[in-house]
């Protein structure tokens, strides 16, 4: 066997404190090693020739590499021994970075512990076999969950690009929260525009399939060949024969408020999810309509001159085969009860953002004077950060977006409202995208006031609410009434994330967002292979970064699609048919659903698409039937044996 | 779109720093063929130049080098280092592309990255190396940094007595030096044309010339430094390998100044520049690391910590006895071998006076040089501050010209993650037009 081993400094992310050279004199000294190096940033493209030269010189069979974690360069290595004709699983990783120079600051002692990690590896790299990776055709479409503006953006440069996209809505419409907006940040244009012609084009492209009023249950597979089961919930209203009369809603005795017009107005229990869009379908909310209840209505039924409305309708399940798919679910609206101080829900002068936005888009089109109840508001205060950059409501994080909406929606109260007095309550103003600064000056200079240091608390006085805080610039108290105050909500991860979370198995950020791969690398791809993120799923974000990464993500998405196959890792479980008695409790543990037993041979059987190679039903296995290719008992064993004997 | 018969599936890509990587990467594994073009003689932009990158502290070399090697390396991009593109043709489908490469003096096919070349340069350590922003030094055969791809040598024409004197001593030492025969004086410039259906534009930024702003000394006082100096001067593969200092003293007391350059109409730049907060967030943090008992303190104006996990990294730096004062100084003096540093603290409503060893800029990402001039070629607009323009708003990536679509910060500034989440956007739309004509 001849060994080559190769020690990284990671510029002085390692070399500060581990005495690299001393590792390496440790490395020579093994007498299955032939050579051992160490390179400033092994990684790149000289570390990389070095191993590539000592493998055609010395004809080396097995290559260690000490640098940092496996999962960020165990590929960039196993590419670079395979080029030199060495099967790519002939390698493995000492963990010098992660595992010791990061955590340890005894130089002596990270030393030696990186000189036993090294040892260990040498002692695997002696039993390593070779594996080989396999291909699988894939799936030549994508599925698409969210059909907001990232979710129908992506949809619509899948098809673009040749291949046909399913788009899964959880509504009954399209357009998601920028559908709610009135006019946009930073140039003021209306949201309809963004929107509209998007909608139009996911419904009207021959290759996207829109699913509305539809969510996934469940999703099986791998990249490449992933089945989805999408249900469809029933309308109750026949689509074919309905011909958009509205004589149904006439007859309804039901109100219903309002969600998607932020509690603003009343509609009945059979409505049009959307009055605007082009995509309409009625529907009856069941939770409201009184045949649903007790069975005691059925005006609508009868009033329908075309029998369209069908109390018996059945939601189905749809299966949908595709080669990846996109998260593009979005955010929520932070609940701003939950900032109790500041008397949401309790006075009527206190609205949200996103209420505001409803507001002003009907004010707009109606050319009414503003009022709220029966006054035209004159004092109004925006209070920044309700929900963001706020432990106490555990989000730290900041909602990236509330800074100038707030700039775009006080501009709007002075340039509608004469002679309005118009305050902005604010942390820190951070209008940092292209033409935002220009606009938060612009409000300044139309009159609007800001002032640094959010309120504490928000009272009633009179028919007004008196804000109270403190002035941080002039290091004073202030208490003043208004007739309406505005609430920055920010963004808080969608309820749904959770499930969709499990169903996939993707992971969250601490802030509870989908997490990327790596921030820099891979933003938009996740720690699934074949799933990738698209829009606020991610992380808080405007609209023009938001329609930038939905591009992105279709790019990510559809390099599989056009490359037309996949490699399979070959590093899974596989079983020893002479032991394995199909007792099934490797079935149970698997997290894959790659093991199912045989009932004919009693045996268990794996689907090597679906193991992932976690290890999981190995070490369940009670006869040890089963081994983890490349993590073999006995390479496990040598490993921990040379770290044993390194005390 | 009008539907048009595309000729070439080939992708220009013109810039080769992060984003104009990504793009390559994202096209090339489609199956497209890429020409990507880099002025400078060698891919990996400004983030080859950072040390840590914010808020995750990654190494940027350690994140940046492998795609590097994977550009340089891979079957379906032809990267052409130290060319620009002179001219451009055509329209969408079928762009024709002139492209000029510089004479490096060294044959590519020839060198083997081996520095035995530069060992022997009778300039050996007398030029300023631009790479490190002129805190370090080069010969005048050199490699811009040692993980640069290609892993090739040049020339520099401007200071090498061959090309300026025509002589150097008896035989030229480089040319004595190299084993493969690979240095070359006569070697001339050459123009290439090529055609292309797409054109991904991502040529970056500059970063804000702080002299500008003179009030602040910068160029005046050695020890008043820009950003990306104080980058160099924190990597391990900078000047000092990675010891904070300057003259050989470690700085004791540190200022950090925000938004130079940046909203500042005196400068004519009203726009933020979206990174500044968060790097100097870090770059504090490096210096409370490396210099445990430094006083350090940040001017700052409005803290801008809006992406992901950014908060939490402002949160971590200000556990870190970093003080925040708010309130950019009007202005630093000499006091004898400190800085004086005096301004308004507006929290206070008081005026400062700070005396302090090292003054690090927080300067800002302005227009590159010659963006005008490439838009004028490529026949896009730019915004009035000089960022190339996108078609319509809220879409950053199609310009008004089909086909051409830009990544990164030459549309307007920004960090990593969205510059990389932004050329792969400009990946998917410049493969569409490839894959429309292919079909």
């Amino acid at each position: 066997m001849k060994i080559g081993v190769y020690i990284c400094h990671c510029g002085i992310n390692i070399a500060d404190h581990v005495d690299v050279e001393a590792v390496r004199d440790f490395a020579k000294d093994h007498p299955q090693v032939v050579i051992a190096r160490d390179y400033t940033y092994m990684c790149s493209d000289p570390g990389q020739d070095l191993i590539m030269r000592d493998i055609e010189m010395e004809r080396l069979d097995r290559i260690v590499v000490a640098a940092c974690s496996p999962t960020m360069h165990e590929r960039t290595f196993r590419n670079v021994i395979s080029k030199s004709g060495l099967n790519p699983y002939f390698l493995e990783i000492a963990n010098i970075r992660e595992h010791c120079s990061w955590v340890h600051h005894d130089r002596t002692r990270a030393t030696e512990k990186a000189k036993d990690l090294v040892s260990a590896a040498i002692a695997k790299a002696q039993l390593l076999e070779p594996l080989q990776a396999q291909e699988k055709s894939v799936t030549p479409s994508s599925l698409v969950i969210g059909g907001g503006i990232a979710g129908m953006q992506a949809a619509f440069d899948i098809a673009a690009s040749g291949f046909r996209v399913v788009l899964v809505e959880k509504t009954p419409v399209l357009g998601g929260h920028v559908a709610r907006l009135n006019r946009t940040f930073p140039y003021l244009e209306e949201a309809e525009q963004l929107i509209g012609p998007r909608i139009e084009a996911v419904l009207n492209h021959a290759r996207i399939e829109v699913m509305p009023f539809s969510e996934v249950e469940k999703i099986d597979g791998s990249v490449g060949e992933f089945s989805a089961e999408i249900r469809r919930r029933p309308h109750y209203v026949d689509g074919e024969k309905c011909d958009r009369c509205g004589e149904c809603l006439k007859s309804c005795p039901v109100d219903v408020i309002d969600d998607s017009n932020y509690r603003r107005n009343a509609r009945k229990a059979v409505y049009f999810p959307s009055t605007d869009g082009p995509n309409e379908i009625l529907l009856i909310d069941t939770e409201a309509c009184l045949h649903f209840k007790d069975q005691s209505c059925d005006r609508c039924q009868r009033t329908c001159p075309q029998g369209a409305i069908d109390f018996t309708q059945e939601g189905r399940l749809e299966q949908v085969q595709v080669g990846t798919i996109i998260v593009a679910t979005g955010h929520d609206i932070f609940d701003a009860t939950k900032k109790t101080e500041l008397g949401y829900g309790k006075y009527q002068q206190v609205i949200t953002a996103a209420e505001f936005e409803r507001l002003t888009a009907s004010w707009g089109r109606t050319k009414e004077t503003p009022r709220i109840g029966d006054t035209v508001p004159k004092a109004i205060a925006f209070v920044h950060c309700v929900g963001s950059r706020d432990k106490q409501v555990g989000n730290e994080y900041c909602s990236r977006v509330c800074c100038t909406y707030t700039a775009k929606q006080a501009l709007w109260v002075r340039e509608n409202i004469p002679d309005s007095e118009v305050m902005v309550f604010y942390i820190d103003v951070r209008t940092f995208g292209k033409g935002y600064e220009e606009l938060y000056e612009r409000a300044q200079k139309r009159g609007v006031i800001y002032k640094k240091g959010v309120p504490s608390e928000i009272f009633r006085g009179g028919d007004k609410v008196v804000l109270r805080g403190e002035d941080a610039l002039l290091g004073q108290p202030y208490e003043k009434a208004f007739d309406l105050v505005v609430l920055a909500t920010g963004l808080i991860p969608s309820q749904g994330a959770q499930s969709l979370k499990n169903l996939m198995k993707l992971s969250l950020s601490p802030d509870g967002f989908f997490m990327e791969v790596h921030p820099k690398l891979r933003p938009l791809d996740t720690a699934v292979d074949g799933i990738f993120l698209a829009g606020t799923c991610q992380g808080p974000k405007d609209i023009a970064d938001t329609l930038a990464q939905a591009h992105g993500a279709a790019s990510r998405a559809t390099t599989t699609l056009f490359q037309g196959k996949v490699a399979i890792d070959p590093v899974i479980a596989a079983i020893d048919e002479g032991i394995c008695s199909g007792c099934g409790i490797c079935e149970e543990v698997c997290e894959y659903a790659a093991l199912t037993l045989d009932p004919y041979r009693r045996l268990m059987t794996i689907n090597t698409a679906l193991c992932k190679g976690c290890g999981a039903c190995n070490s369940a296995c009670p006869a040890g039937a089963i081994s983890l290719k490349h993590f073999k008992p006995e390479q496990i064993i040598a490993q921990v044996y040379a770290l044993c004997m390194g005390e | 779109m009008p539907a048009q018969k595309i000729e070439s599936p080939v992708a220009l890509v013109i810039g080769g720093g992060i984003a104009g990587m990504q793009a390559s990467l994202d096209i090339a594994d489609k199956g497209f063929k890429v020409v990507l073009v880099e002025k400078e003689p060698t891919i990996g932009g400004h983030m080859a130049q950072l040390d840590k990158t914010f808020p995750t502290l990654d190494c940027s070399s350690c994140i940046l080098t492998p795609k590097m090697v994977e550009v340089g390396s891979h079957p379906n991009i032809e990267a052409m280092t130290y060319s620009e593109v002179i001219e451009i043709q055509g329209e969408m489908g079928d762009f024709q592309i002139t492209i000029r490469k510089k004479p490096r003096y060294v044959d590519l096919k020839k060198c083997t990255g081996c520095g035995l070349c530069a060992e022997a340069c009778v300039q050996r350590t007398r030029i300023a190396n631009e790479f490190d922003m002129g805190i370090g030094k080069r010969a005048a055969i050199y490699i811009p940094f040692p993980q640069a791809v290609p892993q090739k040598y040049l020339i520099d024409p401007d200071h090498c007595l061959m090309l300026t004197k025509g002589k150097c001593g008896k035989e030229p030492r480089c040319q004595k030096a190299c084993g493969t025969h690979a240095i070359d004086f006569n070697q001339k410039e050459e123009n290439v044309t090529i055609q292309a259906g797409a054109i991904v534009v991502a040529t970056g930024y500059d970063q804000f010339d702080a002299r500008l702003k003179p009030e602040y000394g910068y160029g005046r006082y050695e020890n008043v430094l820009s950003g990306i100096e104080f980058e160099r001067l924190c990597s391990a593969s900078g000047p000092t390998k990675g010891s904070i200092e300057y003259n050989g003293v470690e700085p004791k007391r540190v200022v950090f100044i925000q938004c130079v350059g940046s909203r500042d109409k005196t400068v004519g730049n009203e726009y933020c520049s979206r990174v500044c907060c968060m790097y100097t967030a870090k770059q504090a943090h490096l210096v409370r690391e490396r210099i445990p008992d430094a006083k350090i303190t940040i001017c700052y104006m409005d803290i801008r910590a809006f992406g992901k996990g950014y908060e939490e990294f402002y949160d971590r730096v200000q556990k870190e006895k970093i003080i925040f004062r708010r309130g950019n100084p009007s202005e630093i003096y000499k006091r004898g071998e400190s800085l004086m540093i005096r301004g308004e603290d507006t929290l206070l409503g008081e005026p400062y006076e700070e005396e302090t060893d090292l003054v690090v800029l927080a300067t800002g990402l302005v227009p590159r040089q010659d963006a005008e001039q490439l838009g004028r070629m490529l026949g896009i607009s730019h915004t009035p501050e000089g960022f190339f323009k996108e078609a319509e708003t809220k879409e950053t990536i199609p310009t008004s010209k089909p086909g051409v679509f830009l990544a990164g910060c030459c549309q307007s500034p920004k960090d990593i993650p969205d510059a990389v989440a932004q050329a792969s956007g400009a990946a998917a739309m410049a493969c569409i037009c490839l894959a429309e004509g292919r079909s």
